[in-house]
């Protein structure tokens, strides 16, 4: 669960930290596009190396590595799933690359924007509040959701559970223990915030104001921009010179 | 014999800038009953989970038996050191009372032949008896409580951390976790109570340890700590409800006889009321 650390909004004055939820949101979607789009070591490895740049700017790169600890398990995955489907080792590398560029193209979104930023972003584009609210709640309560696995992980280790002991169907049998409690919360916790959000009137007004408008400044053009020559160029790599 | 013994202990969470416990220092002996008191933040729960080897030491050391808790898997330090969490339901999984109890003493490897004879001792000890086959998810506060209690104590730790005990509990739901404290007290094992509930800790306590922003500011007998007024008001806490009264009567040993005479008060105070 530590690779969740990647997608916690830490709150911090940098230039990616102050643009607009909506051109970072394009950005975003954008470099997952062409995560997906490439099969190249290569395109995958420059594709890497910008997303370090933009977590540098956001000064998040530490959070951003201890995060990669918590991928070990999902890279493990996908070489023993490869080796056993008649996968080579060179396509594990590329869809472990993938799945970091993947995770990073959210990472650093994630990371430098407030849920309240995003859901405000979403209103804006239209989208139904109750869609936008269910999404920055969701966004929210993450690092709670975090918090309560290690305390259930902490008290049934305390009860003599030993998560690496055992074959594969052992391990994933002594999952149980942690993620029944921790589903029972989760919904438990659902009916309590449904309930709360009823008695203050939610979704008792159709027409909803802000009171925080979202602006596009110079900074997000710019962002806006080098989004449309990242597609282009992608494109041209693909269509033009054939790049798998 | 010491049980538990902590030296110059430092703990600072992984991208935390400070530390949350600095310099603590202390040592429970076998059959001790010790409450860890301090303000919401103190570091209480912090310095628990250093005590059963959930957190490791940042610096100096946290030994068991004379064994460092480093060279300890948490298994092997819960089988002496049970710890029981401030919210039952992080522990819950089984679909009944009894499998709850069952799940500590196989991870434990106790023979099952002998397994339903702990449950059933367990449960009549705790009275729990008529749950057995009851979803622990259903039972009430005071009962989930006990049921994590039991469900530790079934396979007889040396030592019990207990974490918040009275959390969210009314008056008879704690009378009832106080007795099972108190009865496990008499057995001769040590009971380390984690509260900012001082009435609770003074009815079970011998000795307190009271924590202040990650370190110790006083460890000794739980009265005199708590009849300081200078250390209660530096800790956030106040005084235990026996020790005023005992002030103010000059009557001495009530929490001998504390049931009775809280029995006697709550009367005292629905005559007065009504």
């Amino acid at each position: 669960m530590s690779f969740l650390r990647a997608f916690k909004y830490r709150r911090k004055d940098t230039v990616v930290h102050r643009l607009d939820p909506r051109s970072k949101f394009l950005l975003s979607v954008v470099l997952m596009m062409v995560s997906i789009m490439f099969a190249d070591i290569r395109v995958l490895l420059v594709l890497i190396s910008g997303q370090l740049i933009l977590l540098f700017l956001a000064k998040s790169l530490g959070e951003w590595f201890s995060s990669l600890r918590g991928l070990v398990f999902f890279f493990a995955v996908i070489f023993i799933t490869q080796l056993l489907f008649g996968g080579t080792f060179y396509t594990g590398i590329v869809l472990s690359l993938r799945l970091v560029a993947l995770s990073s193209s959210m990472s650093w979104f994630f990371l430098s924007s407030t849920p309240e930023d995003i859901g405000r972003a979403m209103s804006v584009a239209g989208l139904p509040i109750e869609l936008t609210f269910s999404f920055t709640m969701a966004i929210r309560f993450i690092p709670v959701i975090y918090d309560e696995f290690q305390s259930i992980y902490d008290t049934q280790r305390s009860r003599g559970l030993e998560l690496e002991k055992g074959g594969f169907r052992d391990r994933i049998r002594n999952l149980m223990p942690i993620l029944i409690p921790l589903l029972v919360g989760t919904i438990r916790r659902t009916y309590e915030i449904a309930d709360a959000m009823e008695v203050r009137a939610f979704g008792a007004s159709p027409k909803r104001t802000t009171y925080k408008p979202l602006k596009l400044k110079s900074g997000d053009y710019i962002v806006c921009i080098a989004s449309a020559i990242l597609v282009v160029s992608a494109l041209a790599l693909k269509m033009v010179y054939g790049v798998e | 014999m010491v049980k538990i013994a902590v030296e110059n202990l430092y703990f600072r969470y992984p991208e935390a800038a400070g530390f949350a416990l600095r310099n603590v220092s202390f040592r429970i002996e076998e059959g001790e009953s010790v409450a860890i008191l301090g303000e919401n933040g103190a570091g209480k729960t912090t310095l628990a989970k250093n005590l059963n080897g959930l957190l490791k030491p940042t610096e100096g050391s946290v030994k068991i038996d004379g064994v460092d808790t480093r060279s300890l898997s948490v298994a092997k330090i819960a089988r002496k050191i049970g710890f029981v969490n401030h919210n039952p339901e992080h522990q819950f999984f089984a679909e009944k009372v009894e499998d709850e109890i069952r799940f500590g003493l196989r991870n434990f490897g106790f023979p099952e032949e002998t397994i339903d004879k702990i449950i059933q001792e367990v449960l009549s000890v705790f009275g729990l008896e008529e749950y057995r086959g009851k979803n622990p998810f259903q039972l009430s506060g005071g009962e989930k409580k006990r049921l994590a209690i039991a469900s530790i104590m079934a396979w007889r730790p040396e030592a019990l951390i207990v974490d918040e005990p009275t959390i969210g509990m009314d008056y008879a739901q704690k009378m009832n976790i106080r007795r099972v404290l108190r009865r496990i007290v008499s057995e001769g094992r040590c009971v380390i109570v984690i509260t900012h509930d001082v009435d609770f800790a003074a009815t079970i306590c011998e000795r307190a340890i009271i924590l202040s922003r990650g370190e110790v500011i006083g460890d000794g007998r739980l009265r005199e700590l708590l009849s300081d007024d200078e250390l209660v008001e530096k800790a956030s806490l106040r005084k235990p409800f026996i020790i005023e009264l005992e002030e103010e009567t000059g009557l001495t040993g009530l929490e001998e006889d504390f049931d009775i005479l809280s029995s006697i008060l709550m009367e005292v105070f629905q005559k007065c009321r009504s």
